[in-house]
């Protein structure tokens, strides 16, 4: 038993530092990336002082409030942004599902762990931009650890939320070559209503109906809210729990439309 | 007339020496530093118009660079190209519509287009008059039998196809002189015939001047009547194919693997006359044995034979003798004994072109400065 | 000159054959960016929605500066995304030299070689963008204003070509332009919004150094009846001025390249 552990956790680990050096393999890359956020934190902290120009607050929120919110957001944003409908329609298009298959461990937790390896290696690489928007934006982060544990758990349930919902997403590239088009779609959508690009708070109420029955908003709104200081850490109990919800229900969806998908691909020979 | 004309041409490349990472790149920056590499060296040589010339020389011996030049993709460090009496370089345009390049494995055809399509867009390109294109069209399909094929984009070819559409797209537009890079590399032998063929046929029947760098003997023993040889960037043999095919064409390599161990300097073996040991390895340890023969005084068999009178050999395999053993054997001087006898046979100069050359083939130490780059 | 407008034609022709081969791909790529542009517009919809105006503009105001920039950047987008790629398709690959051997100019094959569809899309948002702001703002369409929006867009499709051609000749020395484009590239989203919310630094860059002021802000500032000066009228020549700036740089990479042969 304690062989078998120590086996798996050595392989999953060594799945996770696959990851790191697949990231760092262009560094002009990745300055180039640094420079790029730059620009755009800037733009976005012009944007919101004119549009508190003329107003104290916007939808209970005061300037400070949303440009630490903004500023957060647009560093935690890798969380929405995933690459496993990218690898899915890659393996399918070069009909290496099956190999893939073979490999001695979990198909989806393998994939969990290089999701979940990648997302800390990317928000590693964007601590330079939080020092940016700490000395330059005037970004503000709370000095109670409890906001700091609201942040850090609801992260990692959100970022798990997504994977699976993700997966689901994914499996359609069984179904179609084309996976790019659908990607596009998701990048759209995940991008409004994950709250990236503006707080929850903001939108109509009708929006934010259906940003709550998206798991998008579990995944960045939540954690960057209290992180933030939207959201009272007194909330962070029924937010986690909104959140285990929803993963659960997404893990189980998630195996079931998986083992449907493969059973499709080793039937008709993918 | 000569249509090319080469003289003491150089190239001359800076490149500059960088220490990896970042503090590499930085001290790149503050205190730069290059070296001088000489790709080509004050080269001369003249074609006339309607010759087959093979260009040849081991990797990095300044083949590509030497095109480059010729084709106007490079400007000169020093000296004069002359092509159909224009600077390739400075008249880029007006010297691309009379030529026609092919580039080794990289295809001027588009992927995905039907290769019909691609002609079409070819023709277009360089003006091809619409009847006269009709013409050829027809003709190439004939030849280099591409009937079936002109619905064919080129990403669906397999090799041969890809080079027989090549060749199409190359010389539509009817050319006066040609470059070849490679154009047999990685062909099965029936494909490498048709195409030499077709080139033959072309030089034959429009005089097309055709200059062809390659590593395949085979091609220049079939296409060309004149061989030019550089090795690191110089000029050692600018003259008849003929008289390379006699001193090297007749020679043949065995090599022997051996049971017992034969690298101790000194062995002794008795050999055939006309056969010599080219070496016994390296070290005591070695099991191998090479031994080159002239076909003409010896054969295989007799050479196989004796030798294995001595050594329990265990593996042998018979190889005619590489372009780089050629070119090496060249700069030592290997010809000059063929051209002095050629020279007293013939009563002339067994070397073409009119200049400074003695009588190796090999050239004279440059008198100028040589240019920096850029 | 005429010739090469024939030339650009068959290039056209044979890369829709391309494309008909892969329409799945064409009408995603076409509709894909529509996508991108709709998650943007959609949340400065919402904000505008909670304030009466941004530095004095309105929603509508800020969709003609959007619409406008948007369909400068698609004429770059359709007409020379294959400088983009200049170093890893072409350069490295030795492809390049194919150009320098046609009889035809380099950067006009470079050029020809791709059209790019994706572009089209943006080109209809921009259009639709500019359309309905223009209307719900009541600018009245004389021959004027039309004239005035076509030399603008054209002028700012000039300038989005000109900085991709200045960023894309460095693949001559480096190989890898891309990141340089992607950054030089990525300023223009500044000029989404009217640049009176920057800072004066700012403003500057936007307007005499990397000038997609010129694509955006200051045609729609005109269209508004609102007063900039001379600086309504000068699209064109900015444009005109980088673009020649730009293919001597061009020229000048070219004379390194046959000097070096990277």
């Amino acid at each position: 038993m304690m062989q078998a552990l120590r086996r798996s956790s050595k392989m999953y680990g060594a799945i996770a530092a696959m990851v790191p050096k697949l990231y760092l393999a262009y560094s002009i890359w990745f300055w180039m990336e640094f420079v790029v956020q730059i620009l755009s934190m800037t733009i976005f902290v012009y944007f919101w002082k004119a549009v508190y120009a003329n107003s104290a607050t916007i939808a209970g929120l005061d300037l400070r409030q949303t440009l630490n919110y903004i500023l957060l957001a647009q560093i935690l944003v890798p969380v929405v942004q995933n690459r496993t409908i990218f690898n899915f329609g890659f393996l399918v298009r070069e009909g290496m599902v099956g190999i893939e298959l073979l490999r001695p461990m979990d198909f989806q937790t393998r994939y969990y762990v290089e999701s979940l390896a990648g997302l800390a290696l990317s928000l590693v690489l964007k601590l330079p931009l939080l020092l940016i928007a700490w000395l330059v934006f005037g970004l503000t982060l709370p000095s109670a650890p409890a906001a700091w544990g609201a942040f850090a758990l609801s992260l990692l349930l959100g970022q798990a939320i997504l994977f699976y919902f993700d997966w689901i997403f994914a499996c359609l590239a069984f179904y179609s070559t084309e996976t790019w088009g659908l990607s596009v779609v998701r990048e759209g959508m995940a991008l409004f209503f994950s709250g990236a690009i503006l707080p929850l708070n903001m939108m109509p109420a009708w929006l934010q109906g259906v940003a709550n029955l998206l798991p998008f908003a579990q995944s960045l709104y939540v954690p960057v809210s209290f992180l933030s200081g939207i959201t009272p850490v007194s909330d962070a109990p029924r937010a986690w729990l909104v959140q285990l919800v929803w993963l659960v229900g997404l893990v189980i969806a998630s195996r079931v439309v998986f083992s449907v998908s493969v059973r499709k691909v080793t039937v008709q020979g993918g | 007339m000569p249509i090319i004309r080469v003289d003491n041409l150089t190239k001359v490349y800076r490149i500059n020496q960088k220490d990896p990472g970042l503090s590499g790149a930085v001290k790149a920056l503050f205190r730069p530093r290059h070296i001088n590499k000489v790709a080509v060296d004050h080269i001369h040589f003249s074609v006339e118009p309607g010759e087959v010339v093979g260009y040849i020389g081991v990797n990095g011996a300044g083949k590509s660079t030497t095109i480059k030049l010729l084709t106007g993709i490079l400007m000169p460090s020093a000296g004069q190209v002359q092509v159909m009496g224009r600077d390739p370089h400075r008249q880029r345009v007006a010297n691309a519509r009379d030529i026609g390049v092919v580039f080794g494995q990289r295809s001027q055809l588009w992927w995905d287009l039907a290769l019909i399509e691609s002609l079409n867009l070819v023709a277009r390109i360089y003006d091809v008059d619409p009847a006269r294109y009709k013409q050829l069209l027809d003709q190439f399909s004939e030849t280099l039998e591409l009937k079936d094929l002109l619905r064919v984009p080129i990403r669906n070819m397999s090799l041969g196809q890809k080079m027989r559409a090549e060749l199409a797209a190359t010389l539509i537009h009817e050319p006066k002189v040609v470059y070849l890079d490679e154009p047999t590399i990685g062909l099965d032998l029936i494909v490498k015939e048709r195409i030499r063929e077709f080139i033959k046929e072309q030089n034959r029947t429009k005089g097309t001047t055709v200059i062809l760098t390659t590593h395949d003997l085979g091609d220049i023993e079939e296409l060309c009547r004149r061989v030019i040889i550089i090795d690191n960037g110089r000029l050692i043999y600018d003259g008849p194919i003929s008289t390379i095919k006699d001193r090297f064409g007749k020679y043949r390599t065995i090599t022997f693997d051996t049971l017992a161990p034969v690298g101790q300097p000194g062995t002794d073996f008795n050999i055939p006359e006309g056969a010599e040991l080219v070496t016994n390895g390296h070290s005591a340890e070695d099991r191998k044995l090479v031994l080159r023969f002239d076909r003409t005084v010896t054969s295989a068999s007799r050479v196989a034979a004796s030798l294995m009178n001595e050594v329990e050999v265990t593996d042998f395999s018979l190889s005619e003798p590489g372009l780089a053993s050629i070119i090496k054997q060249i700069y030592n001087g290997a010809l000059a004994e063929a051209e002095v006898s050629e020279a007293d046979e013939a009563g002339s100069q067994p070397l073409s072109g009119g200049h400074d050359q003695d009588v190796f083939g090999r050239y004279c130490e440059p008198s100028e400065g040589v240019e920096t780059g850029p | 000159m005429l010739r090469y407008l024939n030339l650009y034609g068959w290039f056209l022709m044979q890369r829709f054959k391309i494309l008909m081969e892969y329409r799945m791909n064409f009408l995603i790529g076409a509709s894909s960016t529509v996508f991108i542009q709709a998650a943007g517009l959609l949340a400065i919809w919402v904000v505008m929605g909670q304030i009466p105006t941004l530095q004095g503009w309105s929603f509508d105001e800020i969709l003609l500066v959007y619409g406008l920039l948007t369909l400068a950047k698609s004429i770059n987008h359709m007409f020379a995304d294959n400088l983009w790629t200049i170093g890893w398709s072409y350069i490295r690959s030795g492809g390049f030299d194919r150009f320098l051997v046609r009889p035809i100019d380099p950067l006009f094959h470079l050029l020809a070689e791709r059209f790019c569809h994706d572009g089209i899309g943006n080109f209809l948002v921009g259009a639709v963008l500019v359309a309905r702001s223009s209307t719900a703002l009541g600018i009245p369409w004389t021959p004027l204003n039309l004239f005035y929006v076509v030399v603008a867009v054209l002028s700012g499709g000039g300038i989005f070509i000109a900085l991709n051609l200045i960023t894309a000749t460095s693949a001559f020395w480096i190989m890898d332009s891309i990141p340089l484009t992607q950054i030089i590239f990525n300023t223009n989203d500044f000029a989404r919004f009217p640049l009176t919310i920057y800072n004066r630094g700012i403003q500057v860059v936007l307007t005499w150094l990397i000038p997609y002021g010129f694509a955006s802000f200051y045609p729609a500032s005109f269209l508004l009846g609102r007063d900039i000066g001379w600086l309504a009228w000068a699209s064109p020549l900015v444009a005109a001025i980088l673009l020649l700036i730009s293919f001597r740089v061009w020229l000048f990479g070219l004379r390194h390249y046959s000097g070096t042969g990277s």
